[in-house]
């Protein structure tokens, strides 16, 4: 059970206390209501820009960085398609220093063209580092496209193409700032040994005099029902072939979410799976397989990718995975299979609850679904699913035309 | 109206608190460590072999590692696998230059039975040829997958010459070394390095002590009698290499030389030198080469600690075009921390994030038992963190410098470009 408080300002900032007696440290998490969803499509990988170039000085701060680590902490971002993390890990008694930092950077940002020409290099180097010069780094900046039409989720959250992270300018990333970093806009979180009082006093002190910002009423496209096999192949300098089918599945918040990520562990999560023993151990087409969700607030993917053995041909492979795939839509998982997967992820989910920032993390995100307190249920939904449910949902997901398949063709080297 | 301009006060990190694992001797050598204060019903269970790269050639340590779990002569993988993720646990295993570490994470309750499946497992591996061949088959695709990336290919370079002098510690493995490999080789070190091979038992999670007593019970058998020889004389060969990768639109710089372990009289304060230089983001390396260049997504430098000895070494990875200028860059900040003094300001940042770190790596079971262990391996006690706080309290610019002086000649570095 993970206790919290939440109040919220004038301003519309939603705020979460976490209290955590054992800790020496506090952390900070500020997440804000934008991803890589809300860029337009022939401006994206703006909302990652973004967030490098939030380090690089507000209103009445020259630097973030170095004043954090003055006060013995540390920090990092992420973002995502749906949304954006800042966080802050510092001693305790430190605390106001983070608060000092992200609320004067939620009041108002001011970077220079010398920090937004280093951070768009940065950035163009982290595109190049780790999804141009990797093999099979770029297998996401195509299957995006395939999966999604309509929805931004069709582009990765580094952007779709470098052109338009080195085409940004100084006026996109204002008007970018001033529609999306605001109160109504952020859910913060704060976790560490202090009492209630004390955080009101000090959130309130720092965030109740900036102003609220208006709300983001974003109305993205509906991803149509996909009602058609895709495939695409692409031909690559890699060892091996490789594939990556991807399903839709639901939302985020639809019930069946949990349910079809059950299904996913079912397949490839580890060396028990269906898809290890049969087409791996059994059969010998692949050398690696895995079976895995995107997780996304909107309606999400089900993955199911892997390397190929030298000699095996793509149809062969294709018949055995929809062979697993008929098989567990057709007759229910049961017993000790269903006790196996329930049992790690009560594992999983114990030690993910283990650290203090993993828990202001996941309590932002449910705030954000709409109710911090539903991190409390996750376990039981797991816990509840039935066989019923699982064949139910297996027949929802697992059809062709709601497939997208993507090969990498291996170029041999001779 | 608050006053955002001034920075809130600090306070200063003047002590930590540490806790110390409860010790259960097994042999003279082999103990048990075991961190009981646990908050919930996680734990973790490690086993360290005396069964590292340099044990033998041809990679055959590696090898050994990966297939453990392959079966026995009365258990198949699958048998295996199914009752360890079917009792929800996780189970991993690694292979370092002079050790094998094996670990479960699991919940308490499932600990002891997820143990005795373990041990059954690892001690009478029976290597079956299908599942040999399968695991050659992987690890060929693995390499082949390695030599596409600039990074894999710097490493390899890398580790060759700074382990010059030291064939056990600098040889690489190689594609064909996997064909070369015989059943009855993977038994015999097998035999030698496992069955006869425990080093070290780590326990983290809320266990009663009737089930440690039984751990240690399966365990006294396969202690380690051996004493490894591990070196403290390595040499690293200065001077720059260039790998070539077609292609690469990024290289992969590595550079580097030998220094030490916990155990020289330097070693505090000379990691407030490389924190300085290229450890954490406001380092001198990061300041300059990404965030006023944008040359790269990270640099970073670090000590890396060997039993007898250790070294140091500076990664990144930048764009083809500006890997030269990195280099220069690189040199630069190295003259510049023997050159002049480090300003007090910053020199107050850097020991305050070290303090603050520290105490960050001392919260919570697991983070306090890894911090025990980085001491432990090299006969020290927590005090050792005691002292490393006074050092950062008492280091002085002079002093930086002279270590800068003493130890990052630029002519002894060994530098890798790969790409």
């Amino acid at each position: 059970m993970i206790k919290f408080d939440r109040f919220t300002l004038g301003n519309g900032l939603r705020v979460l206390f976490h209290k955590d007696v054992t800790t020496p440290m506090a952390v900070v998490n500020t997440l804000y209501d934008v991803g890589a969803k809300d860029e337009t499509e022939s401006k994206t990988g703006f909302a990652h820009l973004f967030e490098h170039l939030m380090f690089g000085g507000s209103l009445n701060i020259p630097e973030f960085d170095t004043p954090l680590q003055l006060a013995g902490g540390e920090n990092n971002a992420f973002t995502s398609n749906d949304v954006t993390n800042y966080y802050e890990v510092l001693p305790k008694q430190n605390i106001e220093t983070a608060l000092w930092l992200e609320s004067d950077r939620m009041l108002s940002l001011a970077f220079t063209e010398k920090s937004l020409e280093v951070q768009r290099s940065v950035v163009i180097e982290e595109f190049k580092q780790r999804y141009l010069n990797q093999p099979y780094g770029d297998v996401w900046l195509e299957m995006r496209p395939l999966a999604y039409q309509k929805h931004p989720y069709k582009w990765a959250t580094i952007g779709k193409e470098l052109k338009h992270i080195e085409d940004a300018t100084m006026d996109d990333v204002k008007a970018f700032f001033k529609k999306h970093y605001c109160p109504s806009n952020a859910i913060l979180t704060i976790a560490g040994n202090f009492e209630l009082h004390e955080v009101k006093q000090m959130v309130d002190k720092w965030y109740s005099d900036i102003p609220p910002g208006k709300t983001n009423n974003r109305s993205l496209p509906d991803e149509p029902i996909q009602k058609e096999y895709r495939e695409k192949s692409i031909e690559r300098k890699v060892p091996s072939n490789a594939f990556y089918y991807a399903f839709k599945m639901v939302n985020r918040t639809h019930p069946d979410f949990y349910i079809s990520d059950t299904l996913s562990d079912v397949l490839g999560q580890d060396k028990s799976s269906r898809l290890y023993l049969s087409l791996k151990k059994e059969q010998q087409l692949v050398s690696s397989i895995s079976a895995y969700i995107t997780g996304s607030i909107d309606d999400g993917l089900l993955i199911i990718s892997g390397k190929m053995n030298d000699g095996v041909s793509f149809e062969t492979l294709d018949n055995s995975l929809w062979k697993e795939l008929e098989h567990i839509k057709s007759i229910k998982i049961e017993g000790k299979e269903l006790t196996r997967i329930k049992n790690k992820i009560r594992t999983s989910k114990e030690f993910q609850d283990q650290g203090i920032l993993n828990r202001a993390m996941n309590l932002s995100m449910y705030e954000l679904l709409g109710d911090a307190e539903m991190i409390n249920d996750e376990s039981r939904h797991y816990q509840d699913i039935t066989s019923q449910e699982l064949q139910i949902v297996a027949n929802n997901i697992f059809n062709k035309e709601c497939c997208s398949l993507l090969k990498v063709i291996a170029l041999k080297n001779d | 109206m608050i006053d955002r301009i001034t920075r809130p006060a600090v306070e200063k990190i003047n002590s930590v608190e540490f806790l110390v694992p409860i010790e259960y001797s097994l042999t003279e050598k082999v103990s048990l460590f075991h961190m009981k204060h646990v908050p919930n019903d996680t734990c973790r269970l490690d086993l360290y072999f005396d069964a590292g790269k340099i044990t033998e050639e041809k990679g055959i340590a590696s090898f050994v590692n990966g297939v453990l779990l392959s079966g026995t002569e009365e258990k198949t993988s699958q048998e295996i696998n199914e009752v360890i993720n079917g009792l929800g646990g996780y189970y991993d295993s690694g292979v370092s230059i002079e050790n094998a570490v094996i670990s479960i994470y699991c919940l308490k309750e499932n600990l002891s039975k997820i143990f005795e499946t373990l041990m059954d497992a690892i001690l009478n591996v029976s290597f079956i040829e299908k599942e040999v061949e399968e695991y050659i088959s992987d690890s060929k695709q693995r390499f082949k997958l390695g030599l596409e990336k600039v990074s894999f290919l710097a490493q390899r370079a890398f580790q060759e010459v700074l382990f010059s002098n030291d064939s056990r510690y600098s040889k690489n493995t190689e594609l064909n070394d996997y064909d070369s490999l015989s059943i009855s080789d993977l038994k015999r070190f097998h035999q030698e390095n496992y069955v006869k091979g425990l080093t070290k038992v780590v326990i983290v999670g809320d266990v009663e002590k009737n089930e440690i007593d039984e751990i240690i019970q399966l365990c006294l058998p396969i202690c380690s009698p051996k004493t490894t020889e591990f070196t403290g004389d390595l040499k690293n060969i200065a001077g720059k290499k260039r790998i070539a990768k077609e292609g690469a639109i990024q290289s992969a710089i590595r550079i580097g030389k030998i220094m030490f372990n916990k155990k020289h009289e330097d070693y505090l304060d000379f990691i407030i030198v490389n924190t300085i230089l290229g450890d954490y983001f406001g380092s001198r390396l990061m300041s300059n080469i990404r965030e006023d260049k944008g040359y790269t997504y990270g640099i970073g430098s670090w000590m890396s600690e060997l039993s007898n000895t250790g070294y140091f070494i500076i990664a990144t990875e930048v764009g083809h075009e500006v890997k030269d200028e990195t280099i220069k860059e690189i040199k630069f900040e190295i003259d510049r921390l023997q050159r002049e003094l480090v300003p007090l300001a910053e020199l107050e940042l850097v020991q305050n994030y070290m303090l603050g770190q520290l105490l960050k790596s001392a919260d919570g079971p697991y983070a306090m038992m890894d911090l025990f262990l980085s001491a432990e391996t090299h006969n020290e006690d927590l005090d050792f963190y005691n002292l490393a706080i006074k050092s950062v309290q008492e280091i002085t610019p002079k002093r930086i410098q002279n270590l800068a002086i003493k130890y990052l000649n630029w002519e002894s570095m060994s530098i890798i470009i790969a790409g």
